[in-house]
């Protein structure tokens, strides 16, 4: 490990992830203002299908990840959270389109970049990590010159290196019996263990910003915990800073600096991590958080489904109307913006929940 | 070791399977009307003579005889005689085979040639005019009858521009055939330095070999661009692109997991040419074994259309073999 952070560090220098010419200013005047590793500003996707209004899955998503800090993504499927991993990484499937909005990366607008200096930046300082493990793994192809590659494409060091590199990170991410893993082919691999591997491979350049999309979702719970101990280990020894999407807000409570809740495409609840456990303020925030609580009572408090709305009133609802338990006749009428309610605690509703 | 005990096992299961096509095909050309007795004589011939004639040829004697008996003759090598050519079997077909099989795999190696990158650009490039062009070949290959480009090629390469040689035969009547080593004329041509035969042949082959390779091309094209299509978007590609490697090496991998995929429509298309390419092979009158089966067919002489089918058999299951190795070397999954 030692070895490799030192060369992680010779790599990296701030004007390598700059993009050459135009834009340069931009990016160097928004890394003044801020001191973000990644900041999303009214970031919109949508999905266009001929024929079909589009589909707007991300809208007006706007947030920052400072240096070090974990932040936590929470929503349910279909709330565009993939959506989001996929635009930061600019890898979004047809036929989805990134419709406005800005990216920067360390002060580098990540959205005014061409795809070779984007390309250049993917897996080296902003890495992804992603679930389904085995099926990212090249069948083909042994773990060892895989996980080699990276390192070889991006910061230019020999086969012989990269394996070793490859080694260290291998035993990092605590496979057993790593020497022999260089040599396995991934349908050998447990699942727990391929996901090592993606971590691996995502991790062995010593990026800046790591993207976990829904990663140890799939884990025995007994390997997610072991997965997510080592990650928290490797972000906070490479000082790497961490968006983590997942569905459980369990693991994000355990996990994250910070949580946001996002709900069909909006963000809809901001705060750190104990604030928002203590006192969830959106009434979304409140089902998910009663949805994992023990406490009977509190379950039954929000779990429960909403009456149908009169649907002549409805004409610019809040998202959540439909299936919220605290909303009123303003929720059908006028779409909330996300407001302040506290310092550092954003909430986008009309009447936010108070303990 | 682990690999010569597996073909050891499947070199073992190619008995059974020769017997057993040979039982299918002995019913089937059995079951065929028509009396060789009778063709043979010719029209004049008494019943009497067709009656010893078919007593001479054993075909008085009840099915399972007959069947034992040319089981008994082919386990001694021995495949019959054909009354057409008056030679034995065996014979005929080792110079037929050959030329059957030079003529499809050249037309096959064509085939791949213009098959795969083509398949490959129309997969990378979904919407471009390259894509555009594979999908109108692969429908066009799929449509057009192969005897029908045949006699369109030798119009215009034969009739009107006069560039190669009449399509007739494997080489020029004037010309020598090289000492047989292979029975691939080209081949054997080069290796006994027999320039003016290598000339002829090559000259020979363009234009079958052409048609074979434009139409079998069509195929080739689509299973590469399907398999490609699939491993381009597959989840290791996209995991490929997420860690910034370039596209080239992305393009490179998801070619390499393609492959599979197109050796098997190729084992495929060769075993169904030695017999599929007979059109082609009456075309340009190229004596080779599907032609002679056929013309076995047609005059119910059994034993060529047996030879034929008995070594379309043994080479399919050799083609089947190597590509099942193939898989073997290529794809770690299956070495379990």
């Amino acid at each position: 490990m030692r070895v490799m952070r030192r060369e992680v560090q010779s790599v990296i220098a701030p004007a390598d992830i700059r993009p050459k010419g135009a834009g340069c200013s931009d990016a160097a005047l928004a890394a003044r203002e801020s001191p973000a590793v990644l900041e999303v500003r009214d970031l919109e996707v949508a999905y266009h299908v001929y024929g079909v209004q589009p589909t707007r899955a991300l809208r007006n998503v706007s947030f920052r990840v400072k240096p070090g800090e974990i932040l936590g993504m929470v929503g349910e499927s279909g709330a565009g959270k993939t959506t989001l991993a996929r635009a930061i990484m600019r890898v979004i499937p047809l036929p989805g389109r990134i419709e406005r909005g800005e990216i920067f990366f360390m002060g580098a607008n990540l959205s005014a970049m061409s795809d070779t200096d984007l390309g250049k930046l993917r897996g080296r300082d902003l890495a992804m990590i992603v679930a389904n493990p085995r099926g990212e793994l090249n069948p083909l192809l042994r773990i060892g010159p895989q996980i080699a590659t990276v390192a070889e494409v991006h910061l230019g060091v020999s086969r012989k290196r990269g394996l070793e590199m490859a080694l260290e990170m291998l035993r990092a991410v605590a496979i057993p019996d790593a020497e022999r893993r260089l040599r396995a082919y991934p349908h050998e691999l447990s699942g727990g263990m391929a996901q090592r591997i993606v971590i691996a491979m995502a991790l062995i350049c010593g990026p800046r910003f790591v993207i976990s999309d829904d990663a140890t979702s799939g884990l025995d719970v007994t390997v997610q915990a072991q997965v997510l101990d080592l990650l928290r280990k490797l972000v906070r020894e490479q000082k790497t800073s961490m968006l983590y999407i997942t569905r459980d807000i369990g693991v994000a409570a355990n996990f994250c600096d910070r949580i946001e809740i996002i709900y069909n495409g909006e963000i809809v609840e901001d705060a750190p991590t104990e604030v928002f456990f203590s006192s969830p303020a959106h009434p979304y925030s409140n089902l998910l958080f009663a949805a994992f609580s023990h406490d009977g009572e509190l379950r039954q408090k929000w779990t429960g489904s909403a009456s149908s709305p009169d649907s002549d009133a409805v004409k610019a609802p809040c998202a959540y109307s439909d299936r919220c338990l605290k909303r009123q006749k303003r929720c059908f009428v006028e779409h909330p913006g996300l407001r302040e309610i506290a310092a550092g605690r954003l909430v986008r509703c009309h009447f936010p929940v108070e303990r | 070791m682990a690999v010569v005990r597996y073909i050891a096992g499947r070199l073992v299961f190619l008995i059974p399977q020769i017997i057993g096509i040979v039982l299918v095909s002995f019913l089937l050309i059995k079951a065929v009307p028509g009396d060789p007795a009778t063709l043979m004589l010719g029209p004049m011939a008494t019943p009497h003579t067709i009656a010893e004639l078919r007593a001479q040829l054993g075909l008085d004697k009840p099915l399972p005889v007959q069947f034992l008996i040319y089981v008994d003759k082919l386990a001694h090598g021995n495949l019959g005689t054909s009354w057409q050519t008056t030679q034995p079997v065996l014979d005929d077909l080792r110079t037929r085979f050959p030329a059957t099989l030079e003529l499809v795999t050249y037309g096959l190696l064509l085939a791949l040639a213009i098959g795969i990158p083509l398949g490959v650009a129309s997969a990378l490039g979904k919407r471009g005019p390259l894509a555009k062009l594979g999908g109108f070949y692969g429908l066009v290959a799929g449509a057009l009858p192969d005897f029908w480009l045949a006699l369109i090629l030798i119009y215009i390469f034969y009739s009107l521009l006069g560039w190669v040689a009449s399509p007739i035969g494997r080489i020029d009547v004037t010309v020598t055939p090289p000492h047989m080593i292979t029975g691939f004329y080209t081949l054997d041509s080069i290796l006994t330095g027999n320039w003016a035969a290598l000339r002829s042949s090559v000259h020979h082959l363009i234009l079958p070999v052409l048609t074979l390779g434009l139409v079998n091309a069509g195929p080739i094209l689509k299973m590469t661009q399907a398999t490609m299509e699939r491993m381009l978007e597959a989840d290791f590609s996209l995991y490929g692109r997420l860690c910034g490697l370039p596209e080239k090496l992305v393009i490179r991998r998801a070619f390499r997991n393609a492959l599979p995929s197109v050796i098997t429509i190729v084992s495929v298309l060769y075993g169904f040419l030695i017999g599929g390419a007979v059109l082609i092979e009456i075309v340009f009158s190229w004596g080779g074994a599907g032609q002679y089966a056929v013309q076995g067919v047609l005059n119910s002489d059994f034993n060529p259309v047996l030879g034929f089918v008995i070594f379309s058999a043994l080479f399919s299951l050799v083609v089947y073999l190597i590509v099942d190795l193939v898989y073997l070397a290529i794809d770690p999954r299956i070495r379990h």
